[in-house]
């Protein structure tokens, strides 16, 4: 049989068109923004969970579909964010602003850092060491006594937003799941923007094929850099809200799981469309929620689907509404 | 100094020899990935599973009274039927494309995560111990190693011989160096590169499920038995060279000594952090490992 | 416009290239000629940015350019084609002319939305109108035809308004009709860019060439204008062997 690529060659002028696809998102959100008139505080939680998860899908996405890299290791990102949060509303501030800019610094940092040597390395070497570097990170987590070791951090204070003449309760349910959603929905479209720019459409040449870039006057590791820069930001936003949803933070958050869950709800909702990893965060969320109240083998479905998914339906869920055009 | 003898030779010494176990093992294990590698280009997430049917095959061959050198014998080529149908149903497809690594990656971690949880349904979460087939204790310069250890050691090593006389000395490694260089030029000399693919998954697999028998008695079965041992085995074959045989056999016996010595002056956890700090290094300073990739100079 | 002097690369034992020297005058076509092995494709990746040389210097408008990356050299104004298509096969025809045209026209602004950035697409068109694949334009490239493809190489190639062109074997795999179509579209180019290319068809290399450099494991044999070429002994003897050229 045919196999279509998994990453589509979709860059910008294909993610800003106003097709099919440029109607579903803001579909999803107005189904999205009438979720909680329908659902109970379980469900609501679970769609928080859903989408700070889904976060880290699309930080997956950014680099699989538009840059061609392959992180094994996007859990860092989450999980270096959850706890500099953690450790913050713990002993330090009750700040949302102050933390989030510490949040983002930080992570800025080891993301340039890390990502200047991963960039470096070719093709698997990449998925490799993003890999070998969450996988350190974790571990450097767990034998720390100071961070609470493999037991983490528990009783984190849930703070307030504090907004000119007014303040937003994180401790609501309802308020935290519409901040999130309010931040998830400004990180796609800035993501969106970012990439229907000069600097996005080299990133799909990058991908397409990054041999001949150069030649033509450009220096794809900037490209990549900024690109992993981005991702990193993206997935630590989910790392910003993560531990106030469970009230505790531990290792695994960094671990290998979270790292590859991303990247099968980027591949369920189809690599390279940027709209498809949130709906896959969400429908993953979902499946191994429900499947888990029913079974116990929840195990075992994700990865039949996704066995599925990659043999048979690569292009994912957006894959299947999207036309196969060039820009 | 006088107690400097004494403590290599007691404190150290045992260390190293275990290490050189452990890390005779790992080589099994490594080997398999690195030849998968080589050949294919794919990362088989799914060998720390085929690890683990190893593990749960040699309980119930032992189980029905096959007895534990039955099993040495048959769970090797079980584990080697299970790599071969990957290979077969789940690979082959996705071979002609140009992610190829990606996505057979991804599907891999998709079957690992399926067996994982088969294993549970079939033997539940509780860890299961097999009875080392031989008692006693040899003496090893003075050190007194349990004669399962030795066993194991002579059996690794043997292996790992025999893997580098098929692969460099006869012309089924022939065939399979040429596939690793160059498989359409191989093809065209009518080799059956179809074949070469799924006899290397077959005999990558086996010696992960013959790491497995002969770890099962040190090390206890259970579910997860094979996902933290894959971890540490992509360590070797990282720092060894994806793809390198010899590297990974040289890899694994260096990162066991490193995790086994650093464990007598800092604690095990730390020791194991150390084993990727290591790993993290040479992929700095030599981004493609420290040996070439099978087929290449 | 670009010169070449003392220029060595070796590859163990192999002088792929040895003491090399020539100058390619602005404006003009200058051809590499040489039987396979001459070193012609090491010279291109030196002078191209993909390798580095052992020795001497290569000068591009005056600048000395020796060791400097490939897309340091894209934008000091050099653009290379290649011996087998290299381009961005899933992106469209525009796309592959416009990403040139990109790198050269809104270096300050690569975080506009693309739409508001037209000059670029603009040139990518007229470039594309100039090559006569216009109507190719929203074509993935991996549909168009080997000699389409050939063509839009260097049209991405000129779509970065170069002041030298590296052509590799333009006419690589091409018929008789296309080969002659390719050789107008060079021809064309004279005044507006220096070109050095690499050619086989030694006959396309005489009748468009203003200097031809005969190429000899790795050093050069000859250079001068091709009728000269085409009587010298020299020429001869290492296309055709050492008995000949004694003869």
């Amino acid at each position: 049989m045919p196999t279509a690529p998994l990453t589509r060659t979709v860059p910008w002028a294909a993610v800003t068109r106003r097709g099919v696809l440029g109607w579903i998102g803001p579909g999803l959100l107005v189904l999205a923004l009438l979720f909680p008139a329908a659902a109970g505080a379980f469900y609501l939680r679970l769609a928080i969970e859903a989408l700070l998860l889904g976060a880290i899908a699309l930080s997956v996405d950014i680099l699989l579909g538009f840059a061609g890299l392959l992180s094994l290791g996007q859990a860092m990102y989450f999980g270096l964010a959850a706890y500099l949060t953690a450790l913050c509303y713990l002993h330090l501030t009750q700040s949302f602003w102050l933390v989030a800019a510490i949040v983002i610094a930080a992570v800025a940092l080891v993301a340039v850092l890390l990502g200047a040597v991963a960039i470096r390395a070719k093709g698997v070497y990449f998925a490799l060491i993003t890999f070998g570097a969450a996988e350190i990170a974790g571990k450097v987590v767990h034998n720390t006594r100071a961070l609470g070791g493999s037991d983490g951090l528990i009783g984190i204070p849930v703070p307030s937003i504090g907004l000119p003449g007014f303040a937003l309760p994180l401790r609501n349910d309802l308020v935290f799941y519409y901040v999130v959603l309010v931040a998830v929905t400004l990180a796609f479209i800035g993501v969106r923007r970012l990439l229907a720019t000069p600097f996005g459409s080299v990133l799909s040449a990058i991908r397409d094929n990054a041999i001949r870039v150069p030649y033509l006057g450009y220096n794809p590791f900037w490209y990549k850099l900024v690109a992993y820069l981005i991702a990193a930001e993206v997935a630590a936003l989910g790392g910003l809200f993560y531990p106030l949803l469970r009230g505790f933070v531990g290792p695994d958050l960094f671990g290998f799981d979270i790292s590859t869950q991303s990247v099968v709800m980027a591949l369920v909702g189809g690599i390279g469309t940027l709209i498809g990893p949130l709906v896959g965060g969400v429908v993953v969320t979902l499946l191994q929620s429900v499947l888990g109240s029913y079974t116990e083998r929840h195990l075992f479905v994700l990865g039949l689907v996704f066995i599925l998914f990659v043999r048979f339906l690569p292009g994912g869920l957006f894959g299947l509404l999207r036309r196969d055009e060039p820009p | 100094m006088p107690e400097i003898l004494p403590y290599l030779h007691f404190v150290v010494l045992p260390q190293v020899i275990d290490g050189l176990i452990i890390g005779v093992a790992l080589a099994l294990m490594a080997l398999g990935l690195t030849m998968i590698f080589g050949l294919l280009d794919v990362i088989n997430l799914a060998h720390g599973e085929i690890y683990m049917v190893g593990g749960y095959a040699a309980l119930t061959l032992i189980g029905w009274g096959a007895g534990y050198w039955g099993a040495l014998v048959f769970v090797p080529v079980i584990a080697g039927l299970a790599g071969w149908a990957l290979e077969d149903f789940g690979i082959r497809p996705l071979l002609p494309r140009g992610d190829r690594a990606v996505v057979t990656l991804l599907l891999t971690f998709g079957v690992s995560l399926v067996l994982r949880d088969l294993a549970q349904v079939a033997f539940g979460t509780e860890t299961y111990s097999i009875a080392a087939p031989v008692s006693g204790v040899a003496f090893l310069a003075d050190v007194p190693v349990p004669l399962y250890r030795v066993f194991v050691l002579v059996t690794g090593v043997a292996t790992i011989l025999v893997t580098w006389w098929l692969v460099y000395r006869t012309r089924i490694g022939a065939a399979l160096r040429a596939t690793a260089a160059d498989p359409d030029m191989t093809a065209s000399f009518g080799i059956p590169v179809r074949l070469v693919y799924g006899a290397t998954f077959f005999y990558g697999c086996a010696l992960a499920g013959l790491a497995s028998v002969l770890l099962s008695p040190i090390y206890a079965v259970f579910p997860t038995m094979g996902h933290d041992f894959l971890v540490l085995a992509f360590a070797v074959v990282i720092v060894g060279g994806m793809g390198s045989i010899p590297g990974a056999v040289i890899a694994a016996l260096l990162l066991a000594q490193v995790h086994g010595l650093a464990s007598l002056w800092i604690p095990p956890v730390w020791a194991e952090t150390l084993v990727y700090g290591v790993m993290m290094l040479v992929l700095v300073g030599r981004p493609a490992g420290l040996f070439s990739r099978i087929g290449e100079a | 416009m670009i010169e070449v002097r003392g220029l060595c690369k070796s590859f163990g034992a192999l002088h792929a290239v040895s003491d090399l020297e020539f100058t390619a005058p602005e404006g003009r076509i200058t051809s590499i000629i040489g039987p396979n092995g001459a070193g012609k494709s090491t010279l291109f990746n030196l002078i191209a940015g993909t390798l580095a040389p052992d020795a001497g210097r290569i000068v591009l408008g005056g600048r000395d350019v020796t060791g400097l990356p490939a897309y340091e050299l894209a934008r000091l104004g050099l653009a290379r084609s290649f011996q087998i298509t290299n381009l961005f096969f899933g992106l469209s025809a525009l796309e592959n002319v416009r990403l040139a045209a990109q790198a050269h026209e809104a270096r300050r602004r690569f975080f506009s939305r693309l739409e508001r950035l037209a000059a670029p697409a603009e040139r990518a068109r007229a470039v594309l109108a100039e090559f006569g694949i216009a109507e190719l334009a929203g074509e993935p490239v991996a549909n168009l035809s080997h000699g389409d493809q050939r063509r839009l190489e260097i049209a991405v190639c000129m779509a970065s308004r170069p002041r030298v062109l590296l052509l590799d074997e333009p006419t690589q795999g091409m018929s008789p009709a296309e080969t002659l179509a390719i050789d107008q579209l060079i021809k064309s180019l004279t005044g507006r860019v220096t070109v050095l290319m690499v050619e086989h068809d030694v006959d396309l290399v005489m009748s468009i060439s203003d200097q031809v450099i005969v190429m000899h494991q790795g050093q050069k044999l000859f250079a001068g204008p091709p009728d000269q070429a085409r009587n010298s002994s020299a020429v001869r003897g290492a296309y055709l062997g050492a008995d000949h050229a004694a003869a």
